[in-house]
């Protein structure tokens, strides 16, 4: 922490000194790692073969094609936000709410589908959805249907898969805020005769908005760059724009085309910026002077608040048609509905994580019903020792990922929710660049880097590549997290003569232990499920997890893939229930 | 692997005789490099393909000339990353085994990505057929697109038997997939409209798209991967699906009822290629040669129905096994050879217009 080096009873370091220092490590990562490699791919699409020209940009706009990719593109990630955090948020309410043993056991599951890689958990999807799947099976089987209903290649098995994908960061970007609002509030609403509905509507909506906001637009930027999900799962017109970049990346080595396609669809996303701006302000991402925004009392925050009392009266009247075992006065007792509700989600959320223990050990491959019982998916998979070793270097590059994400990160959004520095918009969107753009360009761009550095094959070179991607998640969770700590509990801490180091290890941290866990987690995961920079920067040699999964499925769905996800799946388990238990036993010491 | 392990046993009986045709063939000849270089890194495909190179030609070559090979796996076009590697002259891999397009797209302008392998006047390469030689590249293997379809769906009825076929919608019900790129794609459906085997290339694209849009909203998945098409095989999800030869066969391993029409089969060449620069290129070429042996290139059908290309491999392979081979003499007179040049010059505009025809 830059912080270490002031002390109190010295002369105090300068406020633009300070802050400065806080933002410098992220500044600097991102503009070496970032800025430079992307901006040299980028800056093909004006230099054709005779100096500056425009003809990338004129071929763009040529053809109606690449405008109307983006346009569906743009439909597209926008369902998935909206539905992921709709699904998303009585999940992160849910978990909140629950019993510290019983939250790590949901938050648990709501990560369970991140330990095996995207690429099976699409193939999952095709398993369920298809003709002879799952849910076809189970339809015909009650008798629902009397033939097989077309599910998958359209529409709705697109958002379900990406949905799918996108639950857990809406979930968990949301959980991040709901654990720092204070509970008394509702309950406070209560003893003054606020129904649980009413309660919750104007008290703690209001109050977990900031998590939804950042939610909303990582879910959004994120889902933006799908392109996997949508080819294996959609439809003919489910084409994003990420899969024409690729094809002018590596089909037809245009990379004039692939550099003006990746400006327009960054253009387009702060063309989206500067409207969610105008629309909730960049304010409720990292907060501003809680004094200040208290008296803009304007005409759209009333109207929003008398639409939240009416939604809160409405919830009220169906809480009190629901239960049926008279009245409950409490928010922290939820309608059993939400109960329902959240566990199917969780269950849907497992499903295809869970789909592959049946298959592994099955004879019949990846065919739906499972047939037989075999153990030579397994044997095959300890066969080799390709799959142990990617296993150890997924863990040690994820480890340093999500280490370096936090080291970088944590300083930043401090600055960045609480500092008073002047154009928050603009460092916002750098910060969010690493999702935004590209996945494919920012793996090229630093192929190129790590070849002139020497650290194309090394972990250093993945770890690096990853906390680009991943140090976004780590501030904007911070951030989230931190627009509700109350900045005068560090002030009564300093107050009462702690300096800032002690205020920080006894004070703000232990009280932002839970958000920074899971802001960790998330790097983490990130990086365990991170395929394109591996693709490039690893050399095929050193294979992670998702490269050796991406290799065995382009070759063959080989029900190998099910007994590593297995495999993985009890092994992480018991890793982080294992971890559980240490922190447990040296809390009780 | 599917193949493999229907092989399992049979390739365990085999490795003993694998051993001894090797050992037979590989002297001192091969002893020279032995001081200079210790490995070099050869992108291939992947899966049952490093499997069977590994055991017919990377290990009997380290044990014959003391250099290590290294089979790595990447995507099925990986120009990118090879452009990438030579223009940073981060040479990860020192040679790879890649489509005749992907060479031209590699070689085509003013900075040559590979290096010309100059073994036309060697001895054991000049007697490879003309067809499988070019500057650039070495034929090793033969791929092939073909129609297939699930036999169980055409019980009692006409399979059909080609793209004519295919694309008669009425004549032959069925759930219909096609590839979500132009590439083959394209050829099938002008000869499904009657052009001739000859008169494909150039490519009538208007032609093409109209005999496209005839089939369109009866194609009820458009495939991206070969697993994912091989998926929608075994599980029945599409009754017929022009797909490469090795997935249908992968897929008829794994006990679906496939079917195979090999009559208009479309078929285009794998090379062995360097890369252009790299320090290893003199152990790439004795490799390229090592791999140039009909016995050896025989001894890959005990992993898969590989596509031989030297004309004397199939004097060693068991004729029930060989008529799976894409390079089979049959296949390759009845089928459509793919023109790389064609392609490397309108694959842009083809692109662009198939995904717009997408949309549509």
């Amino acid at each position: 922490m830059s912080l270490s080096t002031t002390r109190t009873a010295s002369a105090p370091m300068p406020v633009w000194a300070k802050n400065t220092l806080m933002i410098a490590p992220l500044l600097v990562l991102l503009s070496a790692f970032l800025a430079y490699p992307v901006g040299r791919l980028l800056s093909l699409s004006v230099l054709g073969p005779d100096g500056f020209s425009l003809d990338a940009y004129r071929h763009l706009f040529a053809s109606s094609l690449y405008v109307n990719v983006l346009w569906i593109t743009f439909k597209i990630s926008l369902a998935t936000t909206v539905l992921s955090v709709v699904l998303g948020y009585p999940v992160a309410y849910l978990i909140s709410t629950a019993p510290a043993k019983l939250k790590s056991r949901l938050v648990f599951l709501v990560l369970l589908s991140f330990w095996t890689s995207f690429l099976v958990r699409a193939f999952a999807w095709v398993v369920i959805l298809g003709r002879n799947g799952v849910a076809n099976n189970f339809l015909l089987s009650l008798g629902l249907i009397d033939r097989p209903i077309n599910l998958l290649y359209g529409t709705g098995a697109t958002l379900t898969g990406m949905v799918h994908a996108m639950l857990p960061l809406a979930v968990m970007t949301m959980l991040a805020v709901m654990e720092n609002i204070d509970r008394s509030l509702p309950r406070a609403a209560s003893t003054l005769g606020a129904r649980p509905g009413t309660a919750f509507w104007t008290i703690y909506f209001p109050l977990s908005m900031p998590g939804v906001a950042a939610a909303t637009i990582m879910v959004f930027v994120t889902a933006i760059g799908f392109f996997i999900v949508p080819a294996l799962l959609g439809g003919r017109r489910e084409t994003m724009i990420s899969q024409l970049i690729i094809d002018q990346v590596q089909q037809t080595l245009n990379w004039e085309l692939a550099g003006s396609i990746s400006v327009l669809l960054l253009v387009v996303v702060l063309v989206v910026f500067v409207i969610y701006d105008r629309i909730f302000g960049f304010a409720t991402l990292t907060g501003e002077d809680p004094s200040s925004q208290a008296r803009r009392d304007t005409l759209a925050r009333r109207a929003g608040s008398a639409v939240l009392a009416a939604i809160g009266a409405v919830s009220d009247w169906l809480i009190a048609r629901l239960s049926f075992k008279g009245r409950r006065k409490s928010v922290e007792r939820y309608p059993w509905v939400l109960s329902v509700f959240v566990w199917t989600v969780l269950i849907l959320i497992s499903l295809p994580a869970l789909l592959m223990i049946p298959i592994s050990f099955s004879s019949a491959g990846l065919q739906w019903p499972p047939s037989g019982m075999t153990l030579q998916w397994y044997e095959q998979m300890l066969n080799t020792p390709v799959w142990t070793q990617a296993l150890i270097r997924s863990l040690t590059v994820a480890t340093g990922a999500g280490i370096l994400s936090m080291l970088i990160g944590v300083p930043a959004a401090f600055l960045l929710a609480r500092g008073r520095i002047r154009g928050k918009a603009i460092l916002l969107a750098f910060l969010l660049s690493p999702i935004i753009a590209p996945r494919v360009i920012i793996a090229l761009g630093l192929f190129y880097m790590f070849a002139e550095l020497k650290l194309v094959g090394t972990s250093i070179g993945l770890i690096i590549g990853h906390t680009v991607v991943c140090v976004p998640y780590v501030v904007m969770t911070m951030v989230a997290v931190l627009r509700n700590y109350d900045v005068r509990l560090d002030l009564a801490a300093q107050s009462l003569g702690a300096s800032p180091i002690k205020t920080l290890r006894h004070v703000t941290f232990p009280l932002l232990g839970a958000g920074m866990f899971s802001a960790f987690l998330f790097a983490f995961a990130t990086s365990f499920d991170e395929l394109t920079i591996a693709l490039f920067s690893s050399g095929g040699l050193n294979a992670t997890l998702p490269k050796q999964f991406w290799d065995e499925v382009t070759l063959q769905v080989s029900p190998v893939i099910a007994a590593v996800s297995t495999f993985l799946l009890v092994f992480i388990t018991l890793l982080i229930f294992g971890a559980d238990r240490l922190r447990q036993r040296s809390l009780a010491r | 692997m599917g193949n493999n392990i229907n092989n399992w046993s049979r390739r365990s009986v085999l490795k003993a005789g694998v051993a001894g045709a090797v050992a037979l063939s590989t002297t001192s000849m091969w002893s020279s490099l032995r001081a200079q270089t210790k490995r070099i890194v050869v992108r291939d495909d992947g899966g049952v393909y490093t499997k069977a190179y590994t055991e017919v030609f990377y290990r009997p070559f380290q044990e014959a000339t003391g250099i290590e090979v290294i089979g790595v796996q990447a995507n099925a076009e990986p120009t990118a990353q090879i452009l990438s590697m030579v223009d940073a002259g981060a040479y990860t891999w020192d040679m790879a085994k890649i489509s005749q397009p992907a060479i031209r797209m590699l070689t085509q302008g003013q900075k040559k990505y590979l290096e010309p392998h100059g073994l036309g006047n060697d001895p054991i390469v000049s007697v490879m057929p003309e067809h499988f030689m070019s500057e650039y590249g070495v034929g090793t293997n033969v791929y092939s697109t073909v129609l297939a379809y699930r036999k169980d769906a055409f019980e009692g009825r006409q399979a059909p038997t080609s793209w004519k076929d295919f694309y008669d919608v009425e004549g032959f019900p069925g759930r219909r997939a096609l590839r979500r790129h132009p590439f083959d794609t394209i050829e099938q459906a002008l000869l499904a409209d009657g052009v001739a085997i000859a008169n494909v290339y150039p490519c009538d694209l208007e032609r093409a798209f109209s005999a496209l849009d005839r089939i369109k909203n009866d194609v009820s998945v458009f495939w991206t991967s070969g697993a994912q098409v091989e998926q929608l095989l075994v599980s029945g999800e599409v009754d017929m699906v022009p797909v490469w030869v090795s997935r249908a066969q992968s897929a008829r391993s794994s006990n679906a009822p496939v079917g195979i029409v090999w009559d208009q089969n479309i078929w285009g060449l794998d090379s062995w290629a360097i890369l252009a620069g790299t320090p290893n290129a003199e152990a790439c070429r004795e490799f390229i040669k090592f791999t140039c042996d009909p016995k050896r290139q025989a001894e890959l059908t005990k992993y898969f129905p590989a596509g031989v290309t030297h004309p004397q491999a199939f004097d060693f392979i068991d004729p029930k096994v060989a008529v799976d081979c894409p390079s089979y003499p049959d296949h390759i007179a009845k089928g459509l050879p793919i023109d790389a040049q064609y392609w490397t010059e309108k694959q842009s505009a083809a692109l662009e217009r198939y995904n717009a025809w997408l949309l549509s």
